[in-house]
């Protein structure tokens, strides 16, 4: 899967331990990245709608002592194999920018 | 709002998601609504703002992403069709881009046009298409009474006719009736004396509209009468206002006026009907005996309504009532002789008054964005023209033609897209501008909201306009023959022959456009001014009105309450400042109380004055309001509660019903068509110059004026007159009151100038609007003209050269530029004198003192526009002939 949106990476990253439903993922993503780095809840929603279609994540039943009304979604297996791949390439990133003194803390 | 609109926008998505994740999202969406409420509140209404705007955006980008998915997917089935079009929307931005000051301008003017379209819309859309708040709206009817001898047609029922109508007419499920008047009842908020407004009905109200109520329950029919009317039942607003929304509010008792009522129920958030005021609503407490009585068949009081049987339509309903009326007739022939009925749908009744304004102003909006496309049609026309030879290329390099077509339309549907989405903002901040100023919606009944149907208006608006200004170019591009186009060096494609004519046809049309927009608003400034122009019959400058709650409970008697309004009278006119002050019934223009039949004592058996009007006044009333005495003398002293009755009759009353050599001095009359042995006869003393009662636009009408010592009653209005302005008159008015009972609620405040302005405020609406539009329209057809003048220019400019290479002077080369823009300019304004003289006759009601077709404002806005035209014509012309003969024959 070539050129991973990092809304995509984001929502499969917010996804990868426990199951969640959009207000959760949303939650999540502040948390890690700040509460400006949230998406618009349309966007959200768009980027989990075409997930669905390409199979990254699935709709889960509610799990015990959630909300019921709401919808829950959780990786698949692919999802999981595109979050891993994702990850390897971006830490490969790193390491190279490391290397080139963008980073600290990087070989001198 | 912003909910409601991501509401709208969200009705805009594919079903599937609509119908499953979207109920989800907007979950999410309220939580985070409420998040940001909850925190930090500094900054909370920009930060709201920027959220709402951030969460709109996301939601738009999900609508577009998700049709986007769902052509792809038909695309994966079906061919390569969307990728395509993919890309040509990506060519069509960059090729706008690549060209801003075009692709802005087109827009800007696209923006004006669908924005204008988006207000009136959605100002249409209130009164028009949302659905009464009701059950079953469609199967509400409204029963209006009709009387050929006091030229009623719509009139308020009287609640005798009313519930025979109900036991009678087997077509109606149920009828009842309401109150068209709005009573100020004086209720205690923390021990203040406050006013709310209350709205008295028929026990079956609720249950006819088919309304239920949030809390409670709503009237029984019993309820409707003296004795166990002693119930109420609040809106939300006063429930959540005066209870705290107290959800144990049902059972317990209100104050209101003098009585204490058990509040049993509220109605749902929202609800307001009859009128936006209301706050309550309460049985109308007819006494048990009334309907044996002749006045409950006299006095029309009640707007009655019906809800039709199931099955039944409105003809068969309107023959059963017919019969029921005839025999109504029969049978109370002293009061129902001529007395007639109809019926009408609740619905267009109640927009009945807005009806054609509405559709003027929407002609009005699609005139304009008629303008709008054919001013950027032109703009693409020229564009069109400058690359005719990047397309010839471009299909001498094998691209298919319609894919060109598709790419040059794309264009069109991108600036009619980025257009509308501006144009929607603007609209919507328009018509709140406007909505301050004026009640938009049916009162009560529906308001303003951009739903998905003024959504929908707007995309459909802005496609049609898209194809509209965009299919000429194409055609024009298209038909060219490639080879020509290549070898003539492109010097045809600054504009040949035919596209220069195909310019000045849609400039022609242009300058029809404006002329009938520019009509509409001269027309208008024709109509205030006439209004403004008309004398009320009092001067309204320096003149307060003011009206008090005065508790019937502590001022009971006659006596106390006159006692009340002279101790108020002396206070005010002993403080500084204050000239004169008098009380009446009713103030001028703000329509009419009550009317009746009159008939003098010396009349012949056939002679009777109709719809009489009454009011009642004191006699200082004339003087502080400027109403002068024309002949007789006013009330005096002398004229007490035991004394002899006499009234005072306005000069109109003395024209229709007296003869040019009868004195109505000295005559008796009696309110009765045909008096009796207990009718009560006034002697006339004196008659008054007219005050126009309803608007200035209705000639005043005969009325009686009452004397106040004689004709007793609870509501008055108090007029103030002062010296310097009315700023001195509330400030004396709060210290006197305070002075003499504290306790007591100004009920309302108006300045005579505001009412004198408001009985004008459709008219100065109509005239604001229009002139905006004509303002416009002048702007654009300008441009255009200038636009198509400049191309005739650039196009000779060779032919120029050699003429005055070969001698011709500028004055020469001036008249031939002109004469071009000329027959332009003078087609357009035959064909929109034309346009003009068709559409007169949709403007002709809402005019006053001039009509529709009136040469001399048709002269004036021709004469207004083509000086604007040839000016524009003019500038352009003047510069060819500064050309350099030289470098003009260089100009290749």
């Amino acid at each position: 899967m070539a050129g991973m949106t990092p809304l995509t990476y984001e929502i499969l990253l917010a996804l990868a331990d426990e199951s969640r439903h959009g207000y959760g993922i949303i939650k999540e993503i502040e948390e890690r990245s700040g509460a400006g780095a949230a998406p618009s809840t349309g966007a959200l929603y768009l980027a989990l709608q075409r997930m669905q279609t390409d199979a990254l994540i699935e709709e889960t039943a509610a799990g015990p002592g959630a909300d019921a009304r709401r919808k829950y979604y959780r990786l698949t297996l692919k999802g999981r194999d595109h979050a891993e791949a994702e990850s390897v390439r971006l830490a490969e990133l790193v390491v190279a920018a490391r290397r080139k003194n963008l980073l600290a803390g990087g070989a001198s | 709002m912003t909910r409601r609109l991501l509401g709208a926008l969200l009705r805009l998505a594919p079903r599937g998601f609509r119908e499953g994740p979207g109920a989800d999202l907007l979950q999410v969406h309220d939580a985070r609504a409420a998040e940001l409420t909850g925190r930090d509140r500094r900054f909370i209404r920009l930060r709201r703002l920027d959220f709402g705007i951030r969460e709109a955006w996301g939601l738009g980008v999900l609508v577009a992403g998700l049709w986007i998915d769902v052509w792809n997917q038909r695309e994966r089935r079906g061919g390569v069709m969307f990728e395509t079009l993919w890309q040509d929307a990506r060519f069509a931005a960059r090729s706008l881009r690549r060209n801003p000051g075009f692709a802005w301008t087109a827009i800007a003017v696209i923006a004006i046009g669908i924005g204008a379209n988006a207000a009136i819309f959605t100002a249409a859309n209130a009164f028009f298409f949302r659905p009464l708040p009701f059950d079953e709206p469609g199967e509400l009817v409204v029963l209006y009474e009709t009387n050929p001898e006091f030229g009623w047609d719509d009139a308020t029922a009287a609640p005798a006719n009313m519930f025979d109508w109900r036991e009678q007419v087997g077509a109606f499920a149920d009828v009842s009736a309401y109150s068209e008047f709005t009573s100020q009842l004086t209720t205690f908020r923390e021990g203040e004396p406050v006013l709310v407004g209350g709205t008295s009905v028929v026990g079956n109200f609720f249950t006819t509209l088919g309304v239920a109520p949030q809390l409670g329950r709503t009237f029984r029919l019993e309820e409707t009468w003296e004795g166990s009317d002693n119930v109420v039942v609040l809106s939300h607003r006063l429930w959540q206002e005066y209870f705290g929304g107290d959800p144990d509010v049902v059972g317990k008792t209100i104050q209101m006026n003098d009585a204490s009522p058990e509040i049993v129920g509220v109605m749902p958030a929202g609800f307001h009907f009859p009128s936006a005021q209301t706050d309550l609503w309460y049985p109308r407490g007819w006494a048990v005996g009334a309907r044996e009585e002749v006045w409950f068949r006299r006095a029309h009081m009640v707007r009655a309504f019906a809800r039709l049987a199931p099955g039944v339509d409105m003809d068969e309903a309107d023959a059963q009532l017919q019969v029921v009326v005839r025999r109504l007739q029969v049978e109370y022939p002293e009061t129902n002789a001529v007395m007639g009925a109809g019926i009408a749908p609740m619905h267009d009744f109640l927009v009945k008054g807005v009806r054609t304004q509405l559709l003027v102003l929407l002609g009005a909006v699609g005139l304009l964005l008629l303008l709008a496309c054919t001013n950027v049609a032109n703009l693409m026309l020229v564009r069109a023209n400058d690359r005719t030879r990047e397309v010839a290329l471009r299909r001498a390099l094998g691209a298919a033609r319609e894919r060109v077509a598709r790419q040059m339309l794309g264009e069109s549907v991108l600036i009619a897209g980025i257009g509308a989405a501006i144009g929607l903002a603007l609209g919507w901040v328009g018509l709140q501008a406007i909505a301050t100023s004026e009640d938009l919606g049916i009162d009560g009944a529906t308001s303003l909201a951009l739903d998905h149907r003024v959504v929908l208006f707007t995309a459909a608006v802005a496609i049609a306009s898209g194809l509209l200004f965009g299919a000429g170019p194409v055609f024009r591009t298209m038909a060219g023959d490639a080879e020509s186009a290549l070898r003539d060096g492109g010097r045809s494609s600054t504009g040949g022959r035919r596209g220069l004519r195909t310019v000045s046809a849609l400039v022609t049309v242009e300058v029809a456009l404006a002329l009938m927009l520019v009509l509409g608003a001269g027309l208008m400034v024709r109509t205030f001014a006439t209004l403004r122009s008309v004398d009320p019959g009092f001067e309204p400058a320096g003149l307060m009105a003011v009206q008090f709650g005065i508790p019937p409970s502590r001022y009971q008697t006659r006596d106390e309450v006159l006692d009340f309004y002279d101790r108020f009278i002396a206070s005010m006119e002993a403080r500084p400042g204050i000239r004169k002050v008098g009380t009446v019934q009713q103030l001028p223009l703000s329509g009419t109380s009550w009317s009746s039949s009159a008939k003098g004592e010396t009349w012949g058996p056939d002679r009777v004055a109709f719809e009489v009007i009454h009011r009642r006044a004191d006699a200082d009333y004339f003087e502080t309001v400027g109403t002068p005495l024309i002949r007789g003398r006013l009330f005096e002293t002398t004229d007490g509660p035991d004394d002899p009755l006499v009234v005072v009759i306005n000069e109109t009353f003395a024209r229709e019903h007296f003869g040019p050599d009868e004195d109505p001095i000295g005559e008796r009359i009696a309110y009765d068509r045909e008096p009796t042995e207990e009718s009560n006869w006034y002697e006339i003393v004196g008659i008054v110059a007219d005050q126009h009662q309803q608007t200035p636009r209705h000639a005043p009408r005969a009325e009686v004026f009452e004397n106040r010592d004689q004709d007793w009653g609870r509501s008055s209005w108090v007029v103030i007159r002062a010296d310097g302005g009315t700023d001195q008159i509330m400030p004396s008015v709060r210290a006197v009151l305070a002075e003499m009972d504290p306790l007591i609620p100004i009920a309302r405040t108006e300045s005579m100038t505001q009412v004198w302005r408001r009985s004008m405020a459709r008219e100065a609406f109509l005239l604001k609007l229009l002139s905006v539009f004509g303002a416009v329209a002048l702007l654009l057809a300008t441009v255009g003209v200038y636009g198509v003048t400049a191309q005739a220019a650039r196009r000779r400019t060779q032919e120029i050269g050699i003429r005055m290479a070969l001698g011709a002077r500028g004055l020469d080369v001036l008249r031939l530029m002109l004469r071009h823009g000329l027959v332009v300019i003078g087609l357009g304004l035959f064909f929109g004198v034309m346009g003009a003289s068709l559409g007169a006759r949709a403007l002709q009601s809402l005019l006053f003192g001039v009509e529709a077709t009136d040469p001399a404002t048709l002269v004036a806005v021709a004469g207004l526009l083509g000086f604007v035209a040839v000016v524009a014509c003019y500038v352009p012309a003047r510069r060819a002939t500064r050309l350099d003969p030289v470098s003009s024959l260089r100009s290749e």
